[in-house]
């Protein structure tokens, strides 16, 4: 007995510290165990997963994995999304702590280093056991707990990709010295305009011409450091982890402002300059990791801290009554996040594993500047959970949980800095956000099976998910000058709700593998934020309501292995989305993707080289809601190929990839661009060289 | 319950997915591309909007384009002076409600142009919005002496 509880410890602790070095499709065993543990659809990829789909932004290089897109902002960001739900609606966790950035934004990105990272876990359900509020979508889980070997290793990598001439280095140095070990992550990148393959577009009435295809004033810079020290022992494990995340980026200069004007700054005088409007945002983070291990137990403690510092600049003129403001700072946010996390696993007996967690987080968010979209307010949130995993038998697995949070959000009234006549023509200080105090209590649950016979995983899943309205939903009240409407927050939400069932069949053969991922969504009152048919000064009035909705879709993968040295994988996607009551029913949501599919074909030579041929193709979308247009169907073709050369101790190893080689005009229905009319990038091709000692 | 959810979906009323439009008052449309005013006069403003379903409202602006930028919709250039530097240029920015109910609606009446304004080239900008959301523009440049 006591031989089955250290392995199912032994299996846990695998689990936290192992650095998954293969592919995505990694057959067999530990694939079996990997897809066993969770009864929700999850996929884990590693680092050389993203190098080798490697893409300007973390959720680009993502983007391959069946269910998961990248809604791309720029060359240099991108916000992930997964099952079509972004934004707050899905959590970005690493190593265990919820990324608190300003994540409501149309155009804000992940403050992440793709580079530090040693695997990724996907969750495409409901995760709110682990948690709390707005894992209704799914997890992005991040870790970069990888352990360290050798008294001395390290890598270096340096990039480029040519559509937006960009260039970078990062570095990871570490190394262990019996129980203590460090890491240290830097990365730096830096880049110009990106291309496109239109001559002008048009946005918002206006004709916007593109000299050489350039989106002017989209180029940019990122700098990060990590530096992790550790302590290991047979029964304890300590990281303590300071990074800092720092990016800088312009704005597309003609979709951007209080109005559509053409500036007097001259964009097109340079690729690489940094102009306004722009973008910079700093992201320091702080946390400590504790992981204690004894006779038929584990326990982890976290506390961190996150400290998200955003900056948006933009010329400063006249607006409606908004008289020119002192300076360019039209907005300025801080956010401190505090997180504190104690979790434990008990091995009750050798068929049931007992995990109990206690969490709680507090943010406290300050605005500045002269524009204002959302209040400044504090949030404060705990959550308790028990999660019982019964084993009947190494095949199958019973998991039922259950969730309670509390969640206390204040909102602090905000006054605007000028005045605007009210009906009988006075100057008066208008109030946008009033003090507003909410809290919300949660139950949430979730149970499911695994069992996996010969060759097979099943596994079915049912579980409700919350997520609290954000501050921007109760209290937004003023102009979003990126997409030219006016916005106005509810203050009366109530918690949105989501149950889903989730199942997953897998197959694992010698030569065929498949797995499809369907699943049943409803929402008894999605938050959405809902084009009106009134105006403000003459922008379009866009509130926040709430609509139940019924979502459905699956993902599918397929690989075919007729030879050792080729390989063949289908991937495909689709997604339903209905609004069955409110303002919009019988509309889809925003943003909704379209059916998408991916084929490649790989063949791999001496080991560890490859060459790969992909097509990807996308359909029509005509599911829109106001003011979506329609979205053609596409495809790209797109060619990848990798080798590793040993020198002496030292590992070279290369990799090219070419995007969009036939440099096809193409939209991405998901792109925040796709409203301004932008089309997706022309052909690029990246090139990664890396060196491992 | 669920499935019960996706049989509903197959039924859903008809959505609408029709922006509104913005027309000519039997043939008159005013003002006119490229037309010009005297400061101190007034515009004739006349123009009809219609929709599948349900009009929603309307909004008149007027920018000036001392600038030289373009709008998609316009019917063609005008004559063009150098460009320019505001300094007291002519803002008007006025929302109307349009009584609900109404899938054709039809606007007259005449906007005042002050007389201290800065002379030159300005876009006349017309929106309208329907009841589901959906909003047309349609962008007129006019002059004025």
């Amino acid at each position: 007995m006591i031989a089955t509880i250290l392995a199912a410890i032994v299996l846990l602790q695998v689990q936290d510290s192992t650095e998954v070095l293969g592919p995505a499709t990694i057959y067999g065993e530990s694939k079996r165990q990997e897809l066993m543990h969770l009864s929700l659809g999850s996929v884990e990829v590693g680092r050389n997963y993203i190098e080798n789909n490697f893409s300007g932004t973390l959720a680009g290089s993502l983007s391959a994995i069946p269910g998961v897109q990248a809604r791309a902002i720029g060359s240099g960001q991108s916000k992930p999304a997964i099952r079509g739900l972004g934004f707050n609606r899905i959590a970005v966790a690493v190593d265990g702590i919820k990324h608190e950035g300003q994540q409501w934004g149309d155009d804000h990105g992940l403050e992440i280093d793709q580079f530090a990272i040693d695997r990724v876990e996907v969750v495409k359900g409901p995760g709110a056991l682990m948690y709390g509020s707005d894992a209704i979508g799914g997890v992005l889980g991040i870790y970069t707990n990888y352990l360290p070997l050798k008294p001395f290793e390290g890598r270096v990598n340096l990039f480029g990709r040519s559509n937006n001439q960009s260039a970078g280095i990062s570095a990871r140095l570490q190394g262990r010295k019996e129980h203590f070990y460090w890491k240290l992550h830097l990365t730096g990148s830096d880049y110009a305009d990106y291309k496109v393959p239109a001559d002008e577009i048009e946005y918002y009435s206006y004709r916007i011409p593109l000299k050489d295809g350039t989106l002017r004033n989209t180029a940019g810079q990122e700098k990060d450091a990590s530096l992790t020290l550790g302590y290991v022992s047979p029964s304890f494990r300590n990281d303590f982890k300071v990074s800092d995340t720092w990016a800088k980026s312009g704005f597309f200069a003609n979709a951007h402002g209080l109005e559509v004007r053409l500036s007097q700054i001259d964009y097109d005088a340079s690729l690489r300059d940094i102009d306004l409007p722009y973008q910079s945002v700093n992201h320091l983070t702080v946390h400590n990791h504790s992981h204690f291990h004894g006779n038929g137990f584990t326990m982890d403690g976290d506390l961190a801290w996150q400290m998200n510092h955003r900056q948006e600049r933009s010329e400063s003129v006249s607006h409606g009554y908004m008289p020119v403001p002192p300076d360019d700072l039209e907005r300025d946010f801080r956010k401190h996040t505090f997180t504190g996390k104690l979790g434990a696993k008990i091995a009750l007996s050798p068929e049931n594993l007992l995990q109990a967690g206690l969490d709680g987080e507090f943010q406290h968010n300050r605005r500045g500047g002269w524009g204002f979209i959302i209040p400044d307010f504090e949030t404060l949130s705990g959550g308790v959970s028990v999660t019982d995993r019964h084993s009947v038998s190494d095949e199958l697995n019973f998991n039922a949980g259950v969730r309670y949070d509390h969640v206390r959000t204040d909102i602090h009234g905000y006054t605007d800095w000028f005045t605007t006549p009210d009906e009988g023509g006075t100057p008066v200080y208008k109030q946008r956000s009033g003090d507003i105090s909410r809290h919300f209590d949660s139950f949430t649950w979730s149970a499911g099976a695994a069992w996996s016979p010969a060759g097979w995983v099943l596994k079915a899943n049912l579980g409700k998910s919350f997520r609290v309205p954000i501050p921007k939903e109760l209290g937004a009240d003023g102009v979003n000058y990126h997409i030219f409407r006016y916005e106005k927050g509810s203050p009366d939400l109530r918690p949105e709700e989501s149950y889903q069932a989730d199942a997953s069949i897998n197959w694992m053969g010698r030569k065929i593998s498949f797995r499809l991922d369907p699943y049943l969504n409803w929402f008894p009152n999605y938050i959405y934020l809902n084009p009106g048919s009134d105006y403000y000064e003459g922008l379009q009035m866009y509130s926040y309501t709430q609509a139940e909705v019924f979502r459905s879709g699956f993902e599918a993968q397929l690989s075919w292995k007729p030879l050792n040295f080729l390989e063949l994988e289908a991937r495909g996607e689709y997604l339903y989305a209905r609004q069955m009551s409110g303002a919009k029913k019988g509309y889809t949501l925003p943003f909704c993707p379209p059916w998408r599919a991916a084929f490649d074909l790989r063949y791999t030579f001496s080991e560890d080289g490859f060459v790969l041929a992909g097509l990807r193709v996308a359909g029509r979308q005509d599911e829109i809601v106001p003011p979506e247009k329609p979205t053609e169907g596409w495809y790209t073709i797109n060619l990848s190929a990798g080798k590793s050369f040993s020198v002496g101790s030292v590992l070279l190893k290369t990799g090219i990839q070419v995007e969009n080689l036939l440099n096809r005009r193409y939209y991405d229905h998901t792109s925040y661009y796709r409203l301004i009319g932008v089309p997706e990038p022309g052909i690029n091709a990246s090139l990664m060289l890396g060196l491992e000692f | 319950m669920l499935l019960c959810a996706l049989c509903a979906c197959s039924s859903s009323p008809s959505k609408d997915l029709v922006p509104p439009s913005i027309l000519p008052v039997e043939d008159r449309s005013c003002p006119l591309n490229c037309q010009q005013f005297v400061r101190g006069t007034a515009i004739p403003f006349c123009c009809a909007f219609s929709d599948n379903k349900e009009l929603g409202a309307f909004n008149i602006e007027v920018h000036n384009n001392f600038d030289h930028h373009t709008h998609g919709t316009e019917a063609g250039e005008c004559k063009q002076d150098p460009v320019k530097k505001p300094v007291n240029p002519w803002v008007f920015n006025q929302d109307y409600k349009i009584p609900s109910g109404e899938t054709y609606y039809e606007a007259e009446f005449w906007l005042d142009i002050p007389e201290d304004v800065d002379p030159g080239e300005y876009h006349f900008m017309i929106r309208v919005t329907d009841a589901s959301g959906w909003q047309q523009l349609r962008s007129v440049s006019i002059r004025l002496d």
